[in-house]
């Protein structure tokens, strides 16, 4: 169904006259913000992946995990498995935040190439798969299936993992692929 | 030259489609199936949406069977495997006193799917079979399931995690069983096939039925 979107002020949204589903965002976030947003959980993703989650105390040796340990433990009995968990919680959040990156970069610097539609396009199929959300909701309930067996610590790269899913919000939140657009063509 | 379109009526009957990438509209024309804005493919409808999600929704029925029969995990203690169903796991979460932990187990890796599976085929089927329902309750519907079914790759996340704190040889160790990789394949087709869905059908259907009506009506 055809809908006209009026003029709104920022931070509004604009929905479809028939499913009521948002169709334009008019988000209050610049692509200059975006980057900045971006930037910082790139950084905070390094620690976020690789260190440890959380640490297990169990028959006197203390074990820490990891997210990407996780997930490659597993390649050899089960690859299909790991995969999917790698492509989910570590590949596709972190090429979705490399993509608004470089997108906004562009944006933000006056910048056109030519490669940036399929940016767009890889950004929009990306944000579907990026399930950080989800990792969090897993790890609480391992930790309680855990605390069952063993003394459980939190990691250091549990913090991060919170700041990096805080901002992974943030940035889906107020990304909008069609504003995006616009400010392409209007370069 | 460019037409603008009208508001209030759907772009398919004023010959116009909107790119899904770039939200820019334009022209339907039958040798045209690229975006003339931002060269990306561009459709009227999603080509064989109803083939692939059906397609996708057998692919996943019967990856279900394996996924909730086989063990998903095997626990190895003391050089005794110990196998662990997608139920009995719930179970032995009952059993520990932990309700609120099986519960979201539960809901994850039973409900959602299962559910999901039965909510697509309902409206493949009422829009294949034309039935007069509400078309936003059965968008609501779609939209619901949409947003449940990622949560049910929990359960291979916390697999995961499992395998990889248990660590310890012999003498205690987690791996991943058969069930696991049948859930992985149940979990990413249902994830496809309602992305391969395009919930304008929905609304075709309904349309379709009422100028039907209309011309039954006129006779």
């Amino acid at each position: 169904m055809t809908s006209e979107i009026p003029d709104i002020k920022t931070g509004h949204t604009a929905k479809c006259i028939r499913c009521e589903r948002v169709i334009y965002n008019n988000s209050a976030c610049h692509p200059s913000a975006m980057l900045a947003l971006c930037l910082s959980a790139l950084i905070i993703s390094v620690p976020a992946f690789n260190q440890p989650l959380i640490s297990l105390h169990l028959l006197s040796i203390t074990e820490d995990t990891n997210l990407i340990q996780g997930a490659l433990m597993m390649i050899d009995i089960a690859p299909i498995v790991s995969f999917v968990v790698l492509f989910c919680a570590v590949i596709a959040p972190t090429m979705l935040i490399i993509s608004i990156a470089i997108s906004s970069a562009c944006l933000t610097f006056q910048y056109k190439p030519s490669f940036l539609p399929k940016i767009f396009k890889i950004t929009r199929h990306l944000i579907h798969w990026s399930m950080l959300e989800v990792y969090m909701v897993s790890l609480m309930v391992a930790m309680f299936k855990l605390m069952n067996y063993a003394d459980l610590y939190i990691g250091f790269g549990f913090y991060f993992f919170i700041a990096l899913l805080l901002l992974n919000m943030m940035i889906i939140s107020n990304y909008s692929n069609h504003q995006y657009w616009e400010k392409y063509n209007n370069l | 030259m460019k037409k603008v379109a009208i508001p209030g009526v759907s772009g398919k009957k004023q010959g116009l489609h909107v790119c899904s990438t770039c939200g820019n509209y334009s022209e339907h024309q039958t040798h045209i199936s690229l975006c003339p804005i931002c060269d990306n493919q561009i459709y009227l409808r999603k080509k064989n949406s109803l083939q692939k999600t059906w397609a996708l929704l057998i692919t996943a029925i019967i990856f279900i069977i394996p996924a909730n029969v086989y063990p998903i995990t095997y626990l190895l203690k003391n050089n005794i495997l110990y196998p662990d169903t997608i139920f009995s796991g719930i179970i032995s979460l009952v059993d520990s006193d932990m309700i609120g932990i099986a519960i979201i187990v539960f809901v994850a890796s039973i409900l959602v799917p299962i559910l999901k599976i039965f909510a697509l085929i309902f409206i493949l089927l009422a829009v294949q079979l034309r039935w007069r329902l509400s078309a936003t309750k059965q968008l609501l519907i779609f939209t619901f399931v949409d947003w449940i079914g990622r949560w049910s790759i929990l359960d291979l996340f916390v697999i995961s995690i499992m395998v990889a704190v248990f660590d310890k040889g012999n003498l205690l160790s987690v791996y991943p069983g058969i069930a696991a990789t049948s859930f992985t394949i149940v979990v990413i087709t249902t994830l496809f096939a309602a992305h391969s869905f395009d919930t304008r059908l929905i609304w075709d259907a309904q349309t379709l039925t009422d100028t039907q009506n209309n011309n039954i009506q006129e006779r």
